[in-house]
């Protein structure tokens, strides 16, 4: 064990190494500052690097994403720690905050790693695939996905069964059984908080079958299907292959609902749907694909003239909330609703169905502040002291939040709060050592 | 000596190689002169591809790589980056793009595609044997940025540029700033006023010694570029008119935006009674006291007691007929909260909301739920047949057919109609027509890109904040108004800007100057210069832009652009014709 932790120091530290916490890095960065990113995970880019394309330009996903992790990964400004959990955060005083860090192993020596692959094939141990969205199995030592930055392997100590397969194949021997978890401590004047969200886990809801019935998916789930590093070159029911011809989206899976746990509108599901529909059918130009909505929140810019085209495309949308849905034995679902404009109650057959799931908060943000309380909104969003004329202002003076930690937001909303917490991070450093 | 070369062709995951076979396109180029080296990829752009092609140049000695790729819009600096990091100049690098001008564009003809390919990559390698190492040109910046219009975007940023210590030279057209906060009542979710937080600007403008306010101003005339824009401001006073001139590394517009006007008789708009706009009714409710807090509990217009509001969403956005086709985004919560606030000073006035699906997105969600439990009634009407409004015996008449109710016609007898109107761009386009700044399908400006660069312009050094992008909350405006600060701020910050050095140069032996070069730059970078031998053009190197508009004009052919020069394009133009 390390006798005592590595301490380091770094003008400001952006907790959350998605496409929010990236870009704060990045203008942090590129005005002469020292960051130091932590990310949870395997890899730095958040949800937005899984994701097919994005609305309303439809745009590759990764083919933005990527230029803007490559960008922070290589700035020499910033030092990136990923699979890292920071224990603590305290105030000393203004511009002086004291961090503690612990970066769990990897066992794999990441700078020696060439993410050849070979112990991936060697590895006999099969799991799911979280990085997938359990579409697909990976093994106990594995790469997280194909564009992973860093692109490193990592083994799953929790399923790994200690067979030695992978390091007898690995050809500049980097993996190391031996590895222990390493303690930092940072000291730096400023942070910014970029923990993103939760997606709403849709098995609160027994009554849409999620994880019961095998062709009810997640939205996320399909937009690795139709990556362009999805899993199966295809889109395809993972329960027997089937490629599907009548796909529903349910909208408000886990929003706008109370009795869902969650009041609000999640702000983001019309507009990935609406996309999503679009992609499938360039996919599957001959499917039958029907949106059950509430309202169409198309309110950014180029939204509704995107959900237009949709409907032009031959989208149908059904304005009726989905009250249930059961498996039939071929696998297709019912799905039972109210049919708003008939005002009849009605069913209807469908061989997938996308539960467009909502947004839910990253609680966890609030737990890491010790001497000071970061507080919470009454949805468990972190609170912005002065939302109006300071949206990235929290309760603790020199503590900004960016993206999707204050609420749902889309990826251009979100890129445009990480500019305005960078800004006040900047004005932070600047007043003050005056 | 000869030069090597390195080719990469990427699969862009299946956005290329669906239509395009690569492993072809690496086979039918392998072989061209100087290529020692040509390699297939998933994703050039991804961190693997990007160190094992750092690998490849060091290992090689590579003078020079062609990527065959997406545009080079997306990643030019990508690849620049990879070469520099390799120790090779990186204007030796040559992109290919075989996504959107072989697959994409060629989708239904796959060997077609291929072909193409085969031919674009051809053409960048003939470039790339010519390509010469450059150096950027570096160019000093002032330390100050001009900023166009004092609404609340244009406060916000002025106050957090003077906090990073950049000068600031805040240009309002209005005799006071505040812009359309001067207006606004309650601000969800705040229940403050715009005055209220008008007051808060206020005083903070004034506590920066940075920032130089000039109001009655308008910029009238603009020379220079980033690092160093010369603006010409208008101060209209008392006595006349005065001229200023301004200098400034960069400018932020944050120009604002009008609300929409209804045509005289859109739904009975100036024809009935009683029917006004949402900034209208905005306005009438100022005035009035809540009836918790000693008011009358009534709420009067034209001498008449208000006892109950239709609200007619969409109007001017969202158009099936007219031009606006874009949703406003803030309209529906703001309407929503205008009858929260009515219900404050009147308890017992009946809402009755027209519309076409209620947009309040995110936490603005609560206040609808307040509004549907405090028994606002909410009726959607559908998108060709909007509400008919006409004057009524008692009151004004608004019929719709509701979707909620098998699209029966519901009537509605209101004492006041609320058009709750969207907004539209800024009436006044001067500054948009000054620095050429391009706009949207919704007349709004335009970013360069809405992820990767939301808040710059095509125009270097110009960058776009709040409401002059598109429609916005108060919220909204001020994190795009910080992020376009950071932005100028990263323009000015450094003292000094590095510049691309592809522009144009002029051979002065062959030139006779006539002015054609000069008449066709539109970023007036030319001059004509007197020498020992007679008059020539001549070339600003931080103006030109390198567009290569005074290239096909010039007479003598003495105009020649660097890494776009005749031979470069001929031996291109050579491969290309094969």
């Amino acid at each position: 064990m390390q006798k005592e932790p590595i301490t380091l120091t770094y003008d400001a530290i952006v907790i959350g190494g998605g496409i929010a916490g990236g870009e704060a890095a990045l203008n942090l960065a590129n005005n002469g500052y020292k960051v130091v990113l932590v990310e949870s995970r395997l890899s730095v880019g958040g949800k937005m690097i899984m994701l097919s394309k994005v609305f309303p330009t439809l745009d590759c996903s990764a083919c933005i994403t990527t230029p803007k992790v490559s960008e922070i990964s290589r700035h020499p400004n910033i030092k990136i720690f990923t699979e890292s959990d920071i224990t603590s955060i305290d105030k000393l005083g203004e511009q002086s905050f004291v961090v503690k860090m612990t970066q769990r192993p990897r066992y794999v020596v990441a700078e020696d790693c060439t993410a050849c692959q070979l112990c991936e094939q060697a590895c006999p141990v099969i799991v799911k695939d979280q990085f997938q969205y359990g579409l697909v199995g990976r093994k106990a030592v594995y790469i997280p996905f194909s564009i992973a930055s860093p692109k490193v392997a990592a083994i799953d100590i929790d399923n790994c069964t200690l067979c030695g397969a992978c390091e007898k194949v690995c050809p500049p021997g980097c993996i190391d059984f031996t590895m222990k978890p390493k303690e930092y401590i940072f000291n730096v004047k400023t942070a910014i908080v970029a923990t993103g969200f939760r997606l709403y886990d849709p098995t609160n809801v027994p009554r849409y079958s999620y994880g019961t019935a095998k062709n009810v998916i997640t939205s996320i789930q399909m937009e690795r299907l139709l990556a362009p590093t999805r899993p199966f070159h295809t889109i395809l029911r993972s329960s027997d292959g089937k490629v599907p011809d009548k796909i529903a989206y349910v909208l408000c899976a886990g929003s706008r609902d109370d009795s869902m746990g969650n009041p609000i509108c999640s702000q983001i599901c019309c507009m990935y749907s609406i996309k999503q529909a679009q992609l499938l059918l360039g996919a599957l130009p001959m499917a039958d694909i029907t949106i059950y909505y509430i309202d169409i929140r198309a309110f950014g810019k180029g939204y509704d003239e995107f959900y237009e085209q949709a409907v032009s495309m031959g989208v149908r949308f059904v304005k009726g909330k989905i009250g249930k849905i059961t498996e039939k034995e071929n696998g297709n679902l019912t799905l039972r609703y109210e049919d708003v404009a008939t005002g009849k109650l009605k069913e209807a057959e469908h061989d997938m169905v996308v539960l467009s799931v909502g947004v839910k908060p990253n609680k966890e943000a609030a737990d890491l502040f010790k001497s000071h309380k970061l507080e919470l909104d009454g949805l468990s969003f972190v609170k912005q002291s002065d939302p109006l004329l300071s949206p990235a202002k929290t309760s603790i003076d020199g503590v900004f939040v960016a993206g999707a930690a204050t609420g749902p937001k889309d990826i251009p909303d979100s890129i445009l709060s990480a500019g305005a917490a960078s800004t006040e991070a900047i004005s932070y450093l600047n007043q003050k050592s005056q | 000596m000869k030069k090597k070369l390195g080719v990469y062709i990427c699969a862009c995951g299946g956005n290329i190689s669906d239509y395009v076979d690569i492993e072809r396109v690496r086979e039918a180029v392998k072989d061209e002169d100087c290529v020692i080296m040509a390699k297939t990829t998933m994703f050039a752009c991804g961190d693997s591809n990007q160190k094992d092609m750092e690998a490849d140049i060091k290992e090689n000695n590579l003078s020079g790589i062609v990527v065959a790729s997406c545009s080079p819009k997306l990643h030019l600096t990508t690849f620049r980056g990879v070469s520099e990091r390799a120790g090779l100049n990186k204007y030796n690098y040559v992109h290919a793009n075989i996504r959107e001008q072989a697959s994409w564009a060629h989708s239904d003809n796959k060997p077609g595609a291929t072909e193409k390919a085969i031919h674009l990559v051809k053409a960048a390698i003939a470039k790339a044997r010519l390509a010469e190492s450059l150096e950027p040109i570096v160019i000093e910046s002032k330390r100050a940025v001009a900023v166009i219009g004092a609404g609340v975007a244009g406060l916000k940023a002025a106050i957090s540029l003077a906090r990073m210590n950049d000068d600031v030279y805040l240009i309002e057209r209005d005799s006071k700033i505040g812009g359309k906060l001067n207006e606004l009542e309650t601000i969800s979710p705040e229940n403050i006023s715009g005055k209220e937080l008008l007051e808060r600007l206020q005083k903070e403008i004034a506590s920066e010694e940075r920032i130089t306010l000039i109001t009655n101003a308008e910029v009238v005339a603009s020379r220079g570029n980033i690092g160093d824009f010369k603006l010409t401001v208008r101060i209209s006073g008392p006595q006349g008119n005065t001229e200023k001139e301004i200098h400034a590394g960069s400018v932020l517009v944050s120009t604002g935006f009008n609300s929409y006007t209804p045509a005289e008789g859109e739904f009975g708009f100036a024809t009935v009674p009683n029917v006004i706009t949402l900034p209208e009714f905005r306005k009438l409710m100022g005035g009035q006291k809540k009836a918790a807090e000693g008011g009358s509990g009534k709420l009067v217009y034209n001498g008449k007691e208000i006892n109950s509001i239709a609200y007619i969403y969409c109007v001017g956005s969202r158009q099936v007929k007219g031009d606006n086709k874009y949703c406003s985004r803030y309209c529906c919560t703001a309407a929503v909260q205008a009858s929260l606030d009515v219900r404050a000073i009147a308890p017992e006035i009946e809402n009755f909301h027209f519309h076409k699906g209620i947009r309040t997105y995110g936490k603005q969600e609560l206040i609808y739920k307040e509004s549907n439990s405090k028994g606002d009634v909410y009726i959607q009407f559908m998108d060709k047949k909007p509400p008919v409004v006409s004057a009524a015996e008692g009151g004004i008449s608004v019929k719709a057919l509701d979707v909620l109710t098998e699209k029966r016609e519901s009537e509605v007898i209101a004492d006041l109609v609320v058009l709750v109107t969207g907004m539209v761009p800024d009436s006044d386009t001067s500054i948009g027509t000054l620095f050429k700044l391009p706009k949207g399908r919704d007349n709004f400006y335009n970013e360069i890109h809405m992820k990767l660069r939301p808040v710059e312009t095509v125009i270097d050094g110009i960058t776009i904040a709040g409401t002059c992008q598109g429609p916005k909350n108060v919220m909204e405006s001020v994190n795009s108004s910080l992020s376009a600060a950071a932005k100028s701020h990263s323009f000015v910050s450094k003292g000094e800007l590095e510049l691309e050095p592809i522009i144009a140069y002029v051979n002065a032996d062959t030139c006779n100057w006539c002015d054609a070069c000069s008449k066709a730059c539109p970023f007036n970078a030319v001059a004509m210069v007197e020498t020992a031998g007679g008059q020539k053009a001549s070339i600003n190197k931080s103006t030109c832009k390198g567009c290569g508009m005074c290239l096909p004009v010039c007479p003598s052919d003495s105009i020649e652009l660097i890494s776009f020069t005749n031979r470069d394009m001929e031996d291109m133009i050579d491969v290309l014709a094969l």
